[in-house]
């Protein structure tokens, strides 16, 4: 029983970086930004927490900065595909390539030696506990905020219709622009879980793929806040099978692709319909 | 466009340099620039993905580069390797610059290296933790399973829960070497002590290496070896928060990480092996070939146990004293496989 407690304990702390960044990616693609710089979110959620809690030494100071860190740099992506036309995958890899690189020179400068930050104030397990529920909060409160308020109504428009949206007399880029910012800040706050939640320190590569195992979770869950939570909970819950289960006889590795070959057989139709906003991804 | 024109200039290269290659065979061999006074030594690095402040592997790599840099006045470079993509251009670019000589740090990128070391054949090169047959690449490996034969022992006699646990990186022949060198190491002493093995899947995923050390400690192992990089920093850090729990390191010193809880480090004096080829590059000769260094050597090793002796205890520490010198003697051979693990008896000294 103790077992099984401790199993659902791990499953929920693996999960729930996935839940920010997929949530994240959710109010993204649902207004039509196919946002794949959620890595780069995370990542630079992850080090700004940490740098600014070094500098601090306030790690809800640091909660706050690596949020709007997240904000920025996906922001940057929302007005390169709204205001100057650039394709939003091509502007994805490279805020993902920015992001790493600039943390990573970012370290060095800021710390004399490369590769990890020494030991912050982090928020502690009173702390780690309280986002993991913020975590879950988040995807009900967007559910419901996407079924019942006109912003909802707005944000969904914006990615099926975006002409229907001007139409109605708002203007569909500044809705991008800004379900980019509120992504890229929920991102940000999922890279803060890492660094100042779990942990205390940031570490290049810490991240390690979290953003693009998201991106297949919002697949999974057919672009909606309770099922995108949904499936990163179900991916933590693989990954900390996995740890559990190593050397037992599955091979790890393909445990470790299975939250992709789910978005694959998703996307295929294998296990009912998914079907992505009809202007994700089409840059205005 | 710009392959075609680099293929045709190696091959021009190739062809040139085969023939400087063999007047120089003729010649008695290395007569390098590096020969003269007056040239300034140039070394560069390439690391593997953990990078540098692993506080382990690469950064032992980038000490010996130091060392030669405070002894020698070299001038040093590193390329950091992001994924195993950025291996042969890093290995291309510090091929195309100045180079006396050039390590490739990690196993990982050995056919990378292969690549690189025959489209520029004029060029020294050394690789850690790989045999390489190049010739102009000098390979350097580790008997880890001999030092961490030790490690083993070491948990093996001070655990309290009689379970010890082994964190790796990511599986591979190499991490096996010390996963069952230290397996090896327990069974010599207590056949009955229980070896939980994980691996991470990764070199730099901290979070993870925290929830494996979780998951280990919380099952009730006391010790556990890390030998995980990056990933590595996360399970100290499970470690410290928790009583009763403790670690060895790996490959550079990280008793200090958390003082009197890393019981010890199995140390990997990459350094020292990384220092002794530039040295040997400054006095003007290009090592070739393969060396492989054990306990014998001082390539492997515990630290001196500088925050736990009196943890430890002095009869423990005189056994391990012991047990250095039976597999030194080659009494004790570590095994260095998993079969070779299960074939393994315990000597009983």
């Amino acid at each position: 029983m103790a077992e099984l407690l401790d199993f659902f304990q791990l499953a929920l702390v693996k999960a729930t970086p996935l839940i920010f960044a997929a949530l994240a990616g959710v109010i993204c693609e649902r207004s039509g930004i196919l946002n794949i710089a959620l890595e780069g979110g995370l990542t630079v959620g992850a080090f700004t927490g940490a740098a600014v809690s070094f500098e601090t030494g306030n790690p809800l100071l640091g909660l706050i900065a690596g949020m709007l860190a997240g904000a920025l740099l996906c922001g940057l992506l929302g007005v390169a595909a709204t205001r100057f036309g650039v394709d939003q995958i091509v502007a994805g890899i490279g805020l993902n390539m920015l992001a790493a690189g600039a943390t990573a020179f970012a370290v060095v400068v800021l710390f004399g030696a490369p590769g990890a930050t020494p030991e912050v104030h982090a928020l502690g397990s009173a702390g780690e506990t309280a986002l993991i529920a913020v975590a879950v909060v988040a995807a009900l409160a967007l559910q419901l905020g996407f079924d019942r308020t006109p912003w909802g109504l707005r944000l969904r428009a914006c990615g099926e219709n975006p002409q229907a949206v001007l139409s109605a007399g708002l203007d569909p880029r500044r809705i991008r622009v800004l379900a980019t910012l509120a992504g890229g800040a929920i991102a940000g706050l999922g890279g803060v879980f890492l660094s100042l939640g779990e942990l205390d320190l940031y570490s290049d590569g810490m991240t390690a793929g979290r953003g693009f195992i998201a991106l297949a979770a919002v697949i999974f869950g057919r672009w909606t806040p309770l099922g995108a939570a949904g499936a990163a909970l179900a991916f933590g819950a693989l990954s900390a099978l996995q740890f559990v289960l190593q050397r037992s006889g599955v091979p790890s590795e393909l445990m470790q692709a299975l939250p992709y070959l789910a978005a694959l057989a998703a996307l295929t139709g294998i296990v009912g319909k998914a079907r992505a906003p009809a202007a994700d991804g089409v840059s205005l | 466009m710009a392959r075609a024109y680099h293929t045709g200039v190696t091959t021009r290269a190739l062809a040139l340099a085969s023939v400087v290659f063999l007047a120089a065979c003729t010649n008695g061999g290395g007569t390098g620039k590096a020969a003269s006074g007056a040239h300034q030594l140039r070394l560069a690095m390439v690391t593997d993905t953990g990078g540098l402040g692993d506080k382990s592997f690469n950064d032992s790599a980038y000490r010996g580069l130091q060392m030669a840099k405070s002894k020698f006045d070299a001038e040093i470079a590193v390329q950091e390797s992001k994924s195993a993509a950025d291996y042969q251009p890093n290995l291309t670019v510090l091929a195309d610059g100045d180079y006396d000589e050039i390590f490739a740090i990690g196993f990982l990128m050995n056919n990378d290296l292969t690549e690189v070391a025959k489209n520029y054949p004029d060029k020294h090169f050394a690789i850690i933790d790989a045999v390489n047959p190049q010739p102009n690449v000098a390979s350097v490996t580790f008997r880890e399973q001999d030092g961490s034969f030790l490690a083993g022992a070491l948990a093996a006699m001070v655990t309290k829960t009689k379970t010890i646990g082994f964190l790796g990186g990511i599986d591979s022949p190499l991490l096996r070497k010390f996963e069952v060198g230290y397996a090896a190491g327990a069974r010599e002493i207590d056949p009955n002590v229980k070896v939980v093995v994980k691996y991470v899947g990764s070199f730099e995923d901290v979070a993870s290496g925290k929830e494996l050390a979780d998951v280990m400690y919380g099952g009730g192992a006391d010790i556990v070896y890390i030998a995980a990089g990056k990933s590595g920093l996360g399970a100290i850090d499970e470690m410290r928060a928790r009583p009763n729990a403790y670690a060895i390191g790996v490959d550079s010193n990280q008793d200090a990480l958390v003082p009197g809880k890393i019981l010890t480090s199995m140390v990997k004096h990459v350094d020292v092996a990384v220092f002794k080829i530039a040295s040997e590059v400054h006095a003007g000769k290009y090592p070739s070939g393969s060396v492989q260094l054990g306990l014998k050597e001082d390539g492997v090793g515990l630290t001196d146990f500088a925050y736990t002796k009196a943890l430890i205890g002095a009869a423990h520490i005189a056994r391990l004293a012991a047990l250095r010198e039976a597999i030194v003697a080659g009494k004790i051979v570590p095994p260095s496989t998993r079969d070779e693990l299960a074939a393994f008896t315990p000597v009983k000294l």
